[in-house]
């Protein structure tokens, strides 16, 4: 299948503190693919360069055809790449529902957005409850379906989502796990940044580890579950 | 498909109760009958009370909307107050083209203040703002030419066709129209595309620019319009004064503006207006005190921050809901 996201020898740097060096790296569309690494790694940052958060200082970015390494990142939003930011960043003075709306800023299709409002609440019932409470006495497990629905609002081609594991308990873990390969069975593409690697490998098909800003190893998700080396470092035995 | 019931769902705001309509409405009576029988002192004290309120709505866009610090808006009034009387006198037009030139020349400088902005956050943006204030009133009392310097500018009558405004009285219908636009102006944008930007700005930058909002551009714009707003404030000044001098341009009035919207309630509207009103008053009685005032101010500031920090009315309404309930 053709690659809907294609990042090519990409570098960025915070300050003088080279953070990405030549990193590469394929989504093919309707995959999960899953990049994974230790704290530091340069995970986010891969994220934050696609979304245009962090400018790069080398390599292109493509997404579905497009260099978008230059634009700007709300027009990349436009085009249909949602970012989950990491560390539950709700609106938390809004309610749940304001924050839907936001997800769907940049949309002007009322009836899209309407089914895609629709989408959410299958997917996330909880959310269909809590519409009127702010956003910011939501629980963590909460925090993340809403992060996740209010990406969804936007109307995305591909998600990139930023450690949804983090700080949740075995069973919210579990439940969110199975509403991101739900969305990607119906067609959404995803790129899965975890520390979790157990998790990530299981849902994902193909993965990339990061070590210190650089792209250390690759593979079928199926084969790496199976390496020694990646059993030792990620795995836990 | 059952259709969403979201479609109907009501926003979330709860309706007001009748006690609080009530209240507004002997208020709007009030509002509307002043002038008839009460002097024109008390009329004066209201005209400068309700520019006070849209100076407020200004402050409020920038603080309360997009969360940035303006330390300045008494220099973007002081622009609006002397670029609509300066119009005023140059061109043979009805007043409200002067104001709305004194708010566009705020706005300009305001956007472009918006935009030195951006690379400030918090603490750095509040004494960058602060030093173009005093830099403003340094120009307002230096810059003889267009401004007479420290003797002050003569403000022209306003004048609306043949109608040439000359008393507190004459004036106070306009004062109340222009700020009840400015009130209207403000909740427009509030509930806007807008207003959602500016609220999401405010409430995590990471978050907005995850949604498409250009946060830079939404920063830059909340300045302006704020600025704007208290440039149009100064228009309304014009309406019903006759002097202006650069010593009422300065921080201390930039304080008083920001104890009302932090007093009244940050990020309200409502608590703007309301905070505006009240303090008004308050400042109007410790004019019999004047050593004491910036005493008493800072006092009133300091003890809203420590006890009251969403403000004077969800302080008020939260007493009342715990009284209701029986706590």
């Amino acid at each position: 299948m053709a690659d809907l996201l294609e990042i090519d020898g990409i570098s960025a740097a915070y300050g003088r503190i080279q953070a990405l060096s030549e990193v590469s790296l394929k989504v093919p569309e309707g995959a999960i693919v899953a990049l994974l690494g230790s704290n530091g790694a340069g995970k986010s940052t891969t994220l934050n360069t696609v979304s245009r958060l962090v400018p790069v200082t080398k390599g292109r970015i493509r997404f579905a055809g497009e260099e978008i390494q230059s634009w700007a990142s709300h027009k990349v939003v436009s085009a249909g790449v949602l970012q989950v930011p990491e560390g539950r960043e709700v609106f938390r003075d809004m309610s749940v529902r304001e924050n839907l709306d936001m997800g769907a800023y940049r949309r002007s299709d009322a009836a899209g957005i309407r089914r895609d409002l629709d989408r959410v609440f299958e997917y996330f019932p909880k959310l269909k409850e809590r519409l009127q409470q702010k956003a910011g006495t939501l629980s963590g497990g909460e925090q993340q379906m809403l992060l996740i629905g209010r990406a969804l609002m936007a109307g995305p081609r591909l998600l990139l989502l930023d450690e949804p594991s983090l700080g949740l308990s075995p069973l919210l873990v579990q439940q969110i796990f199975a509403i991101i390969e739900r969305l990607n069975r119906e067609g959404l593409t995803i790129l899965l940044v975890e520390q979790n690697a157990a998790i990530a490998l299981g849902c994902s098909t193909y993965a990339y580890i990061l070590e210190n800003g650089e792209m250390a190893l690759e593979g079928a998700s199926a084969k790496l579950r199976q390496d020694d080396s990646v059993r030792r470092t990620y795995l836990g035995g | 498909m059952s259709s969403s019931p979201l479609a109907s769902a009501p926003e979330g705001r709860p309706g007001l109760p009748g006690a609080a309509l009530g209240g507004l409405a002997l208020a709007a009576l009030l509002a509307v009958a002043l002038p008839f029988f009460t002097t024109g002192y008390v009329v004066y004290i209201a005209n400068l009370l309700l520019v006070f309120v849209v100076l407020c709505l200004g402050l409020h866009i920038v603080i309360g909307e997009t969360g940035q610090f303006s330390m300045a808006h008494a220099a973007f009034y002081g622009i609006g107050i002397y670029a609509s009387a300066l119009a005023n006198r140059a061109v043979d037009l009805p007043y409200p083209f002067a104001m709305l030139f004194g708010a566009l020349v705020a706005g300009a400088v305001g956007l472009f203040i918006g935009a030195l902005a951006l690379r400030m956050r918090d603490i750095y943006l509040a004494l960058a703002t602060f030093a173009f204030g005093e830099a403003m009133q340094w120009v307002f009392a230096n810059w003889d030419s267009v401004t007479n310097g420290p003797n002050g500018l003569r403000i022209a009558p306003a004048r609306f066709g043949p109608l040439e405004i000359l008393s507190d009285k004459q004036a106070y219908p306009f004062v109340l129209f222009f700020c009840l636009l400015a009130i209207g102006f403000t909740v427009v944008v509030s509930r806007s595309r807008l207003g959602r930007a500016f609220r999401a700005v405010r409430e995590s930058e990471v978050a907005a620019m995850a949604m498409g909002i250009d946060v830079r551009r939404t920063r830059v714009i909340g300045f302006g319009l704020s600025a704007a707003v208290a440039g149009f404030a100064g228009g309304m000044f014009g309406l019903f004064q006759t002097f202006i001098h650069p010593d009422s341009l300065g921080f201390q009035t930039t304080i008083l503006v920001l104890t009302m919207v932090v007093v009244g309630g940050l990020g309200s509207i409502w608590g703007a207006i309301g905070g505006a009103i009240v303090f008004g008053l308050i400042s109007e009685v410790l004019r019999q005190a004047p050593q004491y005032q910036e005493i008493i101010y800072g006092a009133i500031l300091m003890l809203f921050m420590m006890y009251a920090p969403h403000g004077l009315f969800a302080f008020v309404g939260e007493r009342i809901r715990e009284a209701r309930h029986g706590r």
